[in-house]
């Protein structure tokens, strides 16, 4: 191994020698900056890969060659050598970065960066207090210095502000350093801790201010507008420096110092970070400038590093995992983000979207958002995961609530800019894609994989990147150069070998969502051949939402099921988000779904009293006191996305502006994944009361008013794909209270509903898709007379609504009929009604989409439309024939349901003998409606032909009407407002009161935000009185105030 | 004599915080903090004083043998060196600083200074 002296000997002397050059041998100048750079950067590389390998324990390096307190020392072990990896690697990806600006300002600057990675490097090593002040003087010198490499006039008030707080960190370092040295007779960090300093009065009091001087310079929220202001103004590549590497090296700073301070300090760590993540995500709400934004984020990861180094009493030896992953995740993304901020036209984030025709550089920012949020498989997500679970078995609840309640804000943030870069105008780059300044952020990118990689293989579960789902959605990245017709055959390919593959691991309940995940999916996706050239993003996007669709019903542990859930959130995001006006719509959709994904994590937390994860059967054990809150918080994650009453404002949007094909998959199929999850939560953990409320009772009134509400929107629908998507709204309540009633039959009509709907749903989507795409609207009104244009879309929707509304001779009479028999059996009296009460609603909205759309009189600008393209008719068709089979012989599957089902609600089964099902109430005998309808269908109808073969044909414009000649059809065909008389009779319940709500949250949360960003007020010195008030407030609250 | 220097510290440590929080002047700003500078250097050596004790000088006058007896504690020296070299390199950033911030604006006034808020 290479001695640690070493690479900061070589940083200085080369900084000095680089004074030795001519002003004008600039390029010189940069290459031994870069050597060196690069030269720190390896030996860094080759300490960690060393420790790594050899599982070396760290070691002390005495500088004078005598141990200290004589002398200064130094330590170097995994954590230092990975940090000092980080800094050393992010100072020469910045130097690269800051070419041109580096060579305009010639070798003094080069000397000075030099400078500034060493002394990082430096204080992340040292174990000598005063030592940790040169250094930390040292990084302040530098810090003034690169600060005012930007083009910024404005860098240079943030410079001068960023001195003043220097030097007030100074004063109450070096009081605190010679104080504590006085008490212990060491300046050696170790030393110190072990003499536990006579920390009684005035020990405690040195303490404090060594302390608080090292947290300043983790930049705590809300004495931190310097450090804002920095991040907005200087050049981004510092800014990049000053985020990744100067937090880190300050946090471990911290770190070492809570080493002397012992377990009373913790608390106070702990506070400091909690306040500083949700405070800076909470303001970073309302920012208008991308790199202030990226500041306050940086503020508030670093913020909850420093809750982790808190909770070390906690988390013992995993705290380094844990930190660590929050620290390189935030470092990573942050410095990725900076450099590329410098592609960017303009300041405001909306101008990001100039990335949008580069994919590349889109998957870029794509891959570091989600190493910022902590999405799987990125090591932020392990590190949640691990930092949760001992905080809800230590019963630290609020902590744990204000950490999730931060990463959802931060998570709207940050996805409301990465829908601005797909959706809003795309100004042009500042730059070439093919230069350095790209190249590093791809270096960052890599590095966010690598981690992802690393800190999967180091986790006690399973390594997420090695799944093979998720490896085959994230294989399509790759790939997207090809035509979409070859990847779609992939996929579909991929989908049908992996059931093939699998099929005998699934028992009959998981097999009917596998069934639809895998093969239902793989059918809708035949409507993908339709589209012509390459549908960049499309098919990675598609295929991560059912890899975590596959992967969430083979999980059999917390950690699977909630990576799975993350998986399939987020590829469902990229999905919706690609609907032309589906910006706000994916955004809230995306809100709701990781809010949910919040709620499940505690409640996995809770679930798991300490366990690293907990088995999904083992959910049946849960302590009877936690249990009815892990019930609650699953159930409410699950609602989340079966768009539950309440929660369902984002699912009409999303689905109906998502393009054609993408609006039946997360109908028909994504909506599974809450009730599948519902499935598992009920078989596990049965009837719940809490509060002297049964749990299950309070899901069957949201199942009744979902299913009520939901209908009764739909049909004041004028959008037929809205219209849709309020009916999935209602269709899912119909599958809650199913589930809900708790007995056999319930839940065979539920799963009835799963298959059903899968089918109607998608169906209807593409037949309405197809019209819509043929007719140019959605706007039913703007239709009418479609019927001969086209009659295969016709026959789709009419087979779809007959099979939805639960008349024969489809299966949708089968679920009726299993409901009827299920709520014959319960005594729920109120919401059986409200169920019964939603049947006809639904008639009503079933009926205009024949209606409207179909019948009635062609409008003229759609005289020349033609059928839908055949490729979104063959799946219809295909629905359709599966719809007649199913409906003939719905024992195919259902009758293995019915058994499996009998494990778990032995009574109450039907008996399936022959073509003829037999309940407790009644039988049913498919084949004999079918016939039956068939009969008294042909009757009618050749009774039809038969009175009507005389009747004489009207065309559209025949003056008929009462003598007064129609000269615009829509005059004749009354489509708008169609419920007008419903409308004011129950237009009260349909009032947007929760949408009110939610934007009522949004609003107030802006509102906080941009008041108290207020505080920064943009003046030096109340930056420094908040800094004091900062001291003074913590010294108050600290173990020092209240000894 | 070490608690009058003690107390001349941190006396000089306030003035200098309460000068640079209540002048809007850069340059009263930067002497000001310089004062703070000089108090916290008298409260470094202060600490390492011992009474009746010589400076921490090893040669003729006080023999490498008796010098743990007869020398005050030579750390808090050594450091108090290292510091005013630190803040001379800080002072001289700052009116650096505050040279660049009048050719931009012609005045010294911090409160003038606030593009960057919120």
């Amino acid at each position: 191994m290479v001695s640690a002296i070493y690479p900061l000997a070589a940083a200085l002397a080369s900084a000095f020698l680089l004074g030795l050059l001519h002003e004008r041998q600039r390029a010189p100048a940069y290459a031994i900056t870069l050597g060196v750079l690069g030269f720190m950067t390896l030996t860094a590389a080759s300490w960690v890969w060393g420790f790594a390998q050899t599982g070396q324990a760290g070691f002390e390096i005495y500088t004078a060659g005598v141990a200290p307190p004589f002398a200064i020392s130094l330590r170097l072990g995994l954590a230092e050598a990975s940090l000092m990896l980080l800094i050393n690697l992010t100072g020469l990806l910045s130097a690269i970065h800051l070419q041109a600006p580096l060579l305009a300002h010639g070798r003094r600057a080069m000397a000075v960066l030099l400078i500034a990675v060493m002394a990082l490097g430096g204080l992340v090593m040292t174990r000598d207090l005063f030592n940790l002040f040169v250094f930390i003087e040292l990084i302040v010198i530098a810090t003034g210095g690169l600060v005012l490499l930007s083009d910024d006039p404005r860098a240079v008030v943030a410079g001068f502000k960023y001195l003043i707080i220097s030097q007030l960190v100074t004063v109450f370092l070096l009081i605190g350093i010679i104080f504590a040295y006085h008490g212990t007779g060491t300046l050696n960090i170790d030393g110190m801790a072990m003499t536990t300093m006579g920390l009684a009065s005035g020990g405690a009091l040195a303490f404090f201010l060594m302390f608080i001087a090292v947290v300043i310079e983790t930049k705590p929220f809300p004495a931190n507008g310097w450090a804002l202001d920095i991040y907005e103004s200087a050049h981004p590549a510092f800014a990049a420096i000053f985020s990744a590497a100067s937090a880190a090296a300050a946090l471990f700073a911290v770190d070492k110092l809570l080493l002397i301070g012992g377990s009373d300090w913790l608390p106070i760590a702990t506070g400091i970070g909690i306040l500083s993540f949700v405070g800076a995500n909470l303001l970073a709400l309302p920012q208008t400038n991308d790199r202030r934004l990226l500041g306050y984020s940086s503020i508030a990861q670093t913020g909850l590093v420093l809750v982790v180094l808190g909770q070390r009493d906690l988390l013992g030896d995993h705290t380094l995992y844990v930190a660590g992953g929050l620290l390189l995740a935030n470092a990573v993304a942050k410095a990725g983000l900076f450099w590329l901020s410098d592609l960017i036209p303009k300041r405001e984030p909306a101008a990001w979207a100039a990335l949008r025709h580069h994919p590349l550089a889109l998957f870029a920012f794509a891959t570091l958002l989600a190493l910022l949020v902590g999405l799987p498989p990125f090591p932020s997500f392990y590190a949640k995961w691990d930092l949760v679970h001992p905080l809800a078995d230590a019963g630290r609840l609020w902590l744990l609530g204000l950490i999730l309640f931060g990463t959802l804000l931060e998570a709207g943030y940050l996805f409301r800019w990465f829908g601005y870069s797909l959706k809003r105008e795309a100004p042009a780059l500042t730059g070439s894609l093919v230069s350095p300044r790209f190249g590093v952020v791809l270096v960052a990118v890599a590095a966010a994989w690598l981690l992802a990689l690393l800190w999967g293989e180091l986790s006690v579960h399973d390594n997420l990147l090695l799944a093979v789902p998720l490896a085959f959605a994230l294989a399509f990245l790759a790939l997207d150069w090809l035509p979409a017709r070859v990847k779609n055959a992939l996929a579909i390919t991929g989908l049908v070998a992996y059931f093939a593959l699998t099929y005998t691991d699934y028992d009959p309940l998981r097999m009917i969502f596998a069934v639809i995940f895998l093969l239902g999916s793989a059918l809708t996706m035949l409507a993908g051949f339709d589209v012509q050239g390459r549908r960049p993003g499309f098919y990675p996007s598609v295929m991560l939402m059912l890899a975590g669709l596959i992967m969430l019903i083979r999980a059999t542990d917390s950690f699977a099921f909630f990576a799975a859930w993350e998986v399939l959130t987020i590829g469902s995001y990229f999905l919706i988000l690609r609907g032309k006006r589906s910006e706000p719509h994916a955004l809230s959709y995306l809100l709701f779904s990781f809010g949910g994904a919040l709620a499940m994590l505690a409640g996995f937390a809770l679930a798991a009293q300490g366990a690293p994860s907990i088995e999904l059967v083992a959910l049946a054990q849960v302590a009877e006191s936690v249990a009815p809150w892990v019930f609650l918080l699953l159930a409410i994650g699950f609602m989340t996305k079966t768009a539950a009453i309440g929660l369902h404002i984002w699912l009409p949007g999303a689905h109906a502006e998502a393009e054609l094909d993408v609006s039946p998959m997360v109908s028909g199929i994504l909506l599974k994944a809450g009730l599948y999850g519902l499935m598992v939560l009920l078989l596990a953990m049965g009837t719940q009361r809490l509060a002297g409320v049964d749990l299950v009772d309070l899901l069957l009134w949201i199942g009744a008013l979902t299913a009520f509400l939901g209908n009764l929107m739909a049909i004041f629908q004028e959008d037929a794909k809205r219209l849709l998507a309020y009916s999935s709204i209602g269709q899912m309540g119909y599958a809650i209270f199913g589930l809900a009633l708790m007995n056999h039959l319930g839940w065979l009509m539920a799963l009835m509903f799963v298959i059903n709907h899968y089918i109607y749903k998608s169906m209807l989507f593409l037949a309405v898709g197809g019209v819509a795409r043929r007719t140019g609207t959605r706007q039913m009104f703007l239709m009418g007379g479609l019927i001969t244009l086209m009659p295969l879309s016709f026959i789709a929707v009419m087979i779809g609504i007959i099979a939805m509304s639960g008349v024969p001779p489809l299966s949708g009479f089968g679920g009726r009929w299993i409901f009827y028999n299920a709520i014959l059996a319960t005594d729920a009296r109120l919401p059986i009604a409200l169920i019964f009460l939603s049947g006809p609603i639904a008639f009503l909205y079933l009926f205009r989409l024949i209606h409207t759309i179909f019948l009635g009189q062609l409008k003229d600008e759609h005289r020349q439309v033609k059928e839908a393209p055949f490729w979104i008719l063959l799946p219809q068709m295909i629905y359709v024939a599966i719809l007649i089979v199913a409906a003939l012989v719905p024992g195919l599957l259902l009758r293995h349901v019915d058994q499996y089902l009998t494990e778990f609600f032995p009574f109450g089964a039907l008996n399936w003998e022959g073509l003829r099902i037999t309940s407790d109430f009644g039988y049913w005998n498919p084949v004999a409606i079918m016939l039956t309808i068939g009969v008294i269908f042909m009757l009618l109808l050749s009774w039809l032909l038969f009175v009507n073969r005389r009747a004489q044909k009207v065309k559209q414009f025949n003056i008929v009407f009462s003598a007064e000649r129609p000269y615009r059809p829509e005059t004749t065909h009354f489509a708008w407002n169609f419920f007008a008389p419903y409308r004011k009779a129950m237009g009260f319940l349909v009032q947007p009161l929760v949408t009110r709500f939610w934007d009522l949250i949004t609003q107030t949360l802006h509102g906080i935000g941009e008041m108290t960003r207020r505080i920064y007020n943009g003046n030096a010195q109340t930056y420094a009185f908040h800094l004091i008030g900062f001291v003074v407030v913590v010294f108050l609250l600290g173990p020092g105030g209240t000894a | 004599m070490v608690f009058i220097a003690m107390a001349a510290g941190f006396i000089l440590i306030l003035i200098g915080f309460y000068g640079a929080l209540t002048n809007r002047n850069l340059l009263r700003m930067i002497v000001s903090f310089t004062l703070a500078d000089t108090g916290v250097h008298i409260v470094l050596v202060a600490v390492g004083a011992l009474p009746g004790r010589t400076a921490p000088i090893l040669d003729a006058s006080v023999p490498v043998a008796e010098a743990v007896t007869r020398i005050v504690d030579p750390v808090p020296q050594a450091l108090v060196l290292t510091a005013i070299v630190i803040g001379l390199g800080v002072t001289t950033l700052m009116l650096a600083y505050a040279y660049r911030l009048f050719a931009q604006k012609g005045t010294l006034d911090i409160a003038k200074f606030t593009e960057l808020k919120w």
